[in-house]
């Protein structure tokens, strides 16, 4: 290559590569960063090759190697262009099918990419995918358009002529005044306008004074790659902006320091710059401009602190990376004691851009103050991983939901942590934030180089603090004492609260020491070492409460509190994987013993629980199926004796103390059936004409079979227990008549059964029903409320059982669902939903009824107007807004309002009610603000589990008990770990898993208009077989009994409550 | 000359003076570990933190290594200064109590306990023995390896050096074991410094001419072997 002199011959030189060739067809683009090629880039491009030579088609298409793109969820993937249609996660035999459509300019449509969970939609273009609709790629754009060791592929897309411009005008102080009014500010994190560094740089010392430009590239936080994939994706980007800032400071020499793990950017580099230098572009008189430039590699050894600038520079003279004190700061004294100006990779990768498009057109992106786009390595649990480039400014909602997908775990997202080790949280209730330094900085958290790390309800913030914590323990260089000891017990003070050693002086103590540590620390990592811990206390104190006070990781994270994660799930803590050993070890007995200890209402739950142990269970985790853990028990239930657990009744002496318990639902009947075998005489309340409650009221009989819930009743029922129906609170009993009348404590738990009322004109009209009553009816009474024409408003459960129902009464002809959001957003158990979609219930999502329709006092229809989705709300989801003049009445003649429930708080007089207008009652003790008054299940927490209720009814007969005896209410928290041992199963070891099992259900056909039990018991062989898929994570807590030789321990009761 | 404040004391000092200098020039006592009058400024150990600057802008520093600036306002022990200071002495005692020198900090800051973990280290990365031997006896024998937990101070691969001539310089600097508390037996103690100076334990039968800060003294803690 010939060395070019002069201005005017490079411009020559760039015209005459800009041709285009006569006749170009079309482009196949792979990313083949590092990420490209862990994944398998390399192996796509050799397929490439030599599917082209073998159809000798060399001349008709070409290819692209390409650096990081950015999308890498999608890896390896291939753009065609033109057209830019993205073909993701390729494997090698798809790709000859995509080089014959390219040169046919035809497109493989099943191949195309397609956002996961709505497969339906295709997306033609690269441009069209939601990833990167909503980003604005100037920098990482440019990845995708050019071959990183190809300087010609830079030259052609307009690359140096920033460079180009700086050497016409000639003139140092222009630049600096340029970056100035571009208010580029320092993308490494902390935000130091680049332009005042440039003028102090400059402005420091006498002329001729060597000095130095130096490309920060040691990036070292967990889960941020963005320098990495500048670097090997476009290396004369980088190069051109440190010629200018190395012109403008009045640098001859640039130094990028870069980590030796990144070998493709160093390989990347060292190519770009031998181009360049081949080329003219850097070493002496540039151009014939006079200035003389150039550039070597250091490469670091990897230590994270070497990202701090003065231990930067101890590591580029040679010694070891330590920071030392500032000042003097290195644009007065940096590298061998010469003024040096240390710059970020992505700060310097858009000096260019600011040169080529005008500093004022650049000031214009991004907010005031913060201007430009920022690249976030956007990872963890989201769906599309991969780097983000995003104008300032821009709300964390967008990044996450729009950009990112959001959750790739089903779970809501909890919090994104910001800014690598030294970043902070932030909780998705601030996700409407905007991006920027300062508000970050305001939040507690900092941009840091733009780690973005997506965390969902299963993330334990102590565990996320604790982990960032000892990535800072290990990399503090250990110089200032502050730093090397603070983050060390820190650590020890952290791990002391995921093991439920710590008490709330450590908690003082840690809060004590992480200020002290912010402030006393001499560089970068020190400073900011603290803000994961002070961060996730702003925000996530509960959480840190929750290990320290009461023993529980609440998001199933941290081991030692933690146990089995499916008991840990547990409201009632069932020893769940004890039962599933047992029943890989046909010990059917033994599991139903294990269940009805911990649960009086087995038979019901292996039928409606909404089983939050499967949704913890490990063999779930990284891409598995959980453990069916609730067919399971239903097949326990249906096999077993239930004779097989025989609860002791005592007898209950004249003087044994009185409780009364008002409800007669699962949490009611916990409650009394616990206190009657502590010796108590329990008189129960019932409003209804049937025991049950919402299991019986709420629940359809499809669902739970009347028989079973009869029988589960009875055998829950003694001597020392007095049932008495139709009695209900504030019309035939009193709190106070009820302490009157001799009884010693009262439990209140009268559920939550008023249904929520729809706020709008005609409601009061003949035919339209709140949810709750039209359940009672038909499942107290089998009065058929609902005909013709039925719409059912709402999305939760009981919106679905109510459309279920009516579709089963004789005089329906047709039954909708109305719901506000969109169908993926319906509280209601996946399951249910489909079971209705299954039996021909339609559901119109995204509608928001305006007013009832009456003719004659009767319903007609309802005025429904269409939503669009609006702004993102507290909970993640985006807000359904009313479109204008979408209006639309819909014939109805029965409708349905199942919007939710509520309490009904009159009956209630005399004790105290919550902000949400529940019961109020102590979260740990159940007692209300009336000494020997206890309340409990959806009365206090609103509609809730069944499961849920049943803890409260087992938390409200200790909490009554230790009333009676007179002590402390309050029970010591103590971790429930496993702490029987049961060996584990004999069968052939090499047995393959087998693949979750699926429960028979009844066909649509033979479930259609009645209420026999859709959902069917699994067989023996099934059973079998699923429960051996458990992983037995209770076995790294329990050991063999030495003494009986460890077989025996399987037959030993333990003794848990 | 730089004009400057030290708590509200105007004093004018030579270009290059450090704050710990001014500081000590005008009698406001600033504890340091890991400085020494001629070795080099090191920073380490953090004690001689003041508070400079004003409002939200305010912050701590160590006035070992920080140059007077022309009209800094400079406190030595403002509140928050006391407050780390005190922090960072009850994170050395908990890495290092049987130090003399640790000890007599606590006791004239008021520091009575520490609760973190005990913890029994002999070396609190101050760095002066290093300093001392690169700078002043021109030995360059020893050095720091590793880092953060990991860091220790030794000769290279723990081999014998031929570069120590045995002066004891490394010894005679250091805080942490030239007045090594001699736990209960002063027979046993590595010089038996501090049994001629203040030494600890007044509860002790052998003590009663001595007495100690700490409350219970945890030098007198640790398990005899």
């Amino acid at each position: 290559m010939e060395r070019l002199t002069t201005l005017r011959a490079f411009r020559d030189f760039r015209k005459r590569i800009a041709e285009p060739p006569p006749e170009s067809g079309p482009t196949l683009v792979i990313c083949a960063g590092t990420g490209g090629q862990a994944s398998g880039s390399n192996d796509i491009l050799r397929v490439i090759k030599r599917t082209i030579v073998e159809k000798g088609l060399s001349a008709r298409i070409s290819i692209r190697v390409t650096g990081c793109q950015g999308f890498c969820e999608m890896d390896p993937f291939i753009v065609v262009e033109p057209g830019a249609r993205l073909y993701p996660k390729l494997h090698m035999e798809d790709v000859p099918r995509i080089i014959d459509a390219a040169v046919r300019g035809e497109v493989v449509e099943e191949l195309l990419y397609r956002s996961r969970g709505e497969e339906s939609i295709r997306y033609d273009s690269q441009g069209e995918i939601p990833f990167f609709k909503h980003q604005k790629r100037l920098i990482l754009g440019r990845n995708a358009k050019i071959d990183p060791i190809r300087i010609f592929d830079y030259i052609k897309k307009g690359g140096y002529s920033g460079l180009e411009k700086v050497l016409e005008r000639n003139e140092p102080a222009w630049i600096v005044e340029e970056v100035l009014a571009s208010g580029l500010r320092g993308r490494g994190g902390g935000g130091f306008p680049t332009g005042r560094k440039w003028k102090l740089a400059k402005a420091s010392s006498a002329p001729g004074t060597q000095k130095y430009f130096i490309c920060n590239a040691d990036e070292g936080d967990p889960g941020a790659y963005m320098d990495r994939s500048l670097l090997e994706g476009n290396p004369h980007g980088i190069i051109e902006g440190m010629a200018i800032g190395g012109i403008a400071i009045g640098a001859t020499r640039g130094i990028v320091y870069v980590r030796t793990e990144y070998p493709l950017a160093i390989k990347h580099t060292l190519i770009a710059l031998r181009q360049a230098r081949e080329l003219g572009l850097l070493g002496e008189n540039i151009l014939g401009s006079g200035r003389s430039f150039d550039i070597e590699i250091v490469r670091g050894a990897g230590a994270f602190v070497c990202g701090e600038e003065t231990a930067l520079i101890a590591s580029i003279e040679g010694r070891p990376g330590e920071p030392r004190q500032r000042p003097p700061y290195p644009i007065e004294k940096g590298l061998w004691g010469r003024p040096t100006c240390i710059n970020n990779v992505e700060t310097i990768a858009n000096v260019p851009l600011i040169f080529a498009m005008g500093s004022g057109e650049y000031a214009k992106i991004g907010v005031p103050g913060n201007s430009g786009t920022k690249i976030f390595s956007l990872v963890g649990k989201v769906m599309n991983t991969g780097l983000v480039e995003v104008p300032m400014g821009t709300t964390i909602h967008q990044i996450v939901h729009e950009i990112g997908g959001g959750s790739n775990t089903g779970l809501r997202v909890k919090a994104v942590q910001t800014g690598g080790p030294s970043g902070g949280c932030i909780p998705a209730d601030r996700f409407d934030m905007p991006i920027d330094y300062d508000t970050l900085t305001a939040a507690g958290s900092i941009m840091g180089s733009g780690g973005m790390i997506v965390m969902d309800e299963n993330t334990c913030m102590v565990d996320v603090a604790k982990y960032f914590m000892a990535f800072l323990k290990d990399e503090s260089c250990g110089k200032c004492f502050t730093c090397r000891k603070g983050t060390q017990r820190m650590h020890e003070i952290l791990d002391d609260i995921t093991k439920g050693k710590a008490s709330l002086d450590d908690l003082a103590l840690l809060e004590e020491l992480a200020l002290v540590v912010k402030d006393t620390t001499m560089c970068g990592l020190g400073q900011t070492a603290s803000n994961p811990i002070l961060s996730t206390l702003r925000y996530f104190r509960e959480e840190y409460l929750e290990h320290i006070l009461h023993k529980r990781c609440p998001a199933g994270v941290c081991k030692e509190l933690v146990g089995a994660p499916c008991q840990n799930a547990c409201p009632v803590g069932t020893e769940a994987w004890r039962y599933v050993a047992h029943i890989a070890r046909k010990e059917y007995d033994e599991a139903y013993r294990v269940i009805r200890e911990a649960n009086p209402f087995p038979s019901a739950c292996a039928r409606v629980c909404h089983h939050p142990c499967e949704s913890f269970c490990r063999a779930g985790k990284s891409g598995g199926e959980p453990v069916a853990i609730r067919a399971l028990k239903r097949f326990v239930t249906d096999t077993a004796d239930p004779g097989a657990f025989q609860a002791k009744v005592p007898k209950a002496y004249k003087d044994a103390p009185k409780v009364a318990v008002i409800g007669a639902g699962p949490s009611g009947l916990t409650a009394a059936h616990l206190l009657s075998l502590t010796g108590c005489r329990v008189t129960i309340h019932e409003a209804e004409s049937k025991p049950g409650g919402m299991l019986i009221c709420g629940i359809p009989a499809y669902r739970l079979p009347r028989e079973v819930l009869a029988r589960e009743i009875a055998s829950l029922m003694n001597e020392n227990i007095d049932v008495i129906l139709g009695s209900a609170l504030g019309r035939d009993i009193s709190v106070d008549g009820l302490l009157n009348d001799g009884f010693d404590a009262v439990y209140v738990a009268i559920g939550s059964h008023q249904s929520r009322r729809l706020q709008i004109e005609g409601e009061d009209a003949k035919g339209v029903l709140p949810g709750i009553r039209f359940l009672k009816a038909f499942n107290l009474e089998g009065e058929e409320l609902a005909a013709g024409r039925v719409g059912v408003i709402g999305g939760g459960n009981s919106a679905v059982d109510a459309a279920r129902v009516a579709l089963r009464q004789n005089k329906v002809e047709r039954v909708t669902i109305f719901y506000r959001r969109t169908i993926a957003e319906m509280p209601a158990y996946r399951e249910e939903i489909e079971a209705a979609l299954e039996e021909g219930i339609e559901i119109v999502p995204l509608v928001s009824p305006l007013a009832v329709v009456v003719r004659n006092g009767k319903v007609a229809g309802v005025r429904f107007a269409r939503n669009a989705l609006g702004d993102y709300d507290q909970s993640g989801r985006k807000r359904p807004v009313p479109v204008e003049g979408s209006e639309f009445e819909e014939e109805i003649d029965t409708l349905i309002a199942a919007i939710g429930e509520q309490p009904g708080t009159s009956c209630l007089s005399g004790l105290g009610l919550s902000k949400s207008g529940t019961l109020a009652a102590d979260r740990r003790t159940l007692a209300t603000d009336r000494p020997g008054v206890f309340a409990g299940g959806d009365v206090v927490t609103g509609s809730k589990t069944v499961i849920e209720a049943i803890a409260a009814g087992k938390k409200a007969a200790r909490a009554i008990r230790r009333y009676l005896d007179g002590e402390p209410l309050e029970e010591p928290a103590t971790a429930v770990l496993p702490g029987v041992f049961i060996p584990a199963h004999e069968g052939a070891k090499d047995e393959e898993p087998a693949a979750r099992v699926r429960p028979p259900a009844l066909s649509v056909k033979e479930r259609a208009f009645c209420f026999d039990e859709v959902d069917r018991c699994i067989g023996e062989q099934e059973a079998i077989h699923e429960a051996r898929r458990c992983l037995r994570c209770d076995l790294e807590f329990t050991q063999p009994d030495a003494e009986h030789g460890g077989a025996a321990a399987a037959g030993t009761k333990g003794n848990r409550a | 000359m730089i004009n400057l404040t030290i708590n509200g004391l105007n004093v004018s000092v030579e270009k290059g003076t450090t704050l710990l200098e001014a500081a000590h020039f005008l009698g406001f006592p600033v504890p340091t570990l890991c400085h020494m009058e001629g070795l080099s400024p090191y920073g380490a150990c953090r004690l001689c933190v003041v508070e400079i600057g004003e409002g939200p802008r305010a912050r701590l520093v160590s006035s070992c290594t920080y140059p007077a600036e022309e009209g800094l306002k400079v406190r030595t022990a403002s509140e928050r200064v006391v407050k780390a200071r005190r922090m960072i002495i009850e994170l050395l005692l908990a890495s290092c109590p049987q130090s003399k020198v640790i000890q007599d900090l606590a006791s004239a800051h008021g520091v009575m306990r520490q609760r973190f973990k005990q913890e029994y280290e002999t070396c609190i990365l101050c760095g002066l023995c290093v300093r001392m031997c690169e700078e002043q006896m021109m030995a360059k024998a020893i050095g720091f390896r590793g880092r953060g937990e990991k860091r220790s101070i030794g000769t290279p691969f723990d081999a014998v050096s031929g570069q120590c001539r045995q002066c004891g310089g490394c010894i005679y600097v250091c805080p942490a074991c030239t007045l090594r508390c001699t736990y209960t037996e002063p027979e046993k103690a590595v010089c038996g410094a501090c049994a001629n100076l203040q030494p600890p334990c007044i509860e002790k039968d052998r003590f009663h001419d001595m007495m100690c800060y700490m409350d219970p003294c945890v030098a007198c803690e640790i398990k005899k072997d």
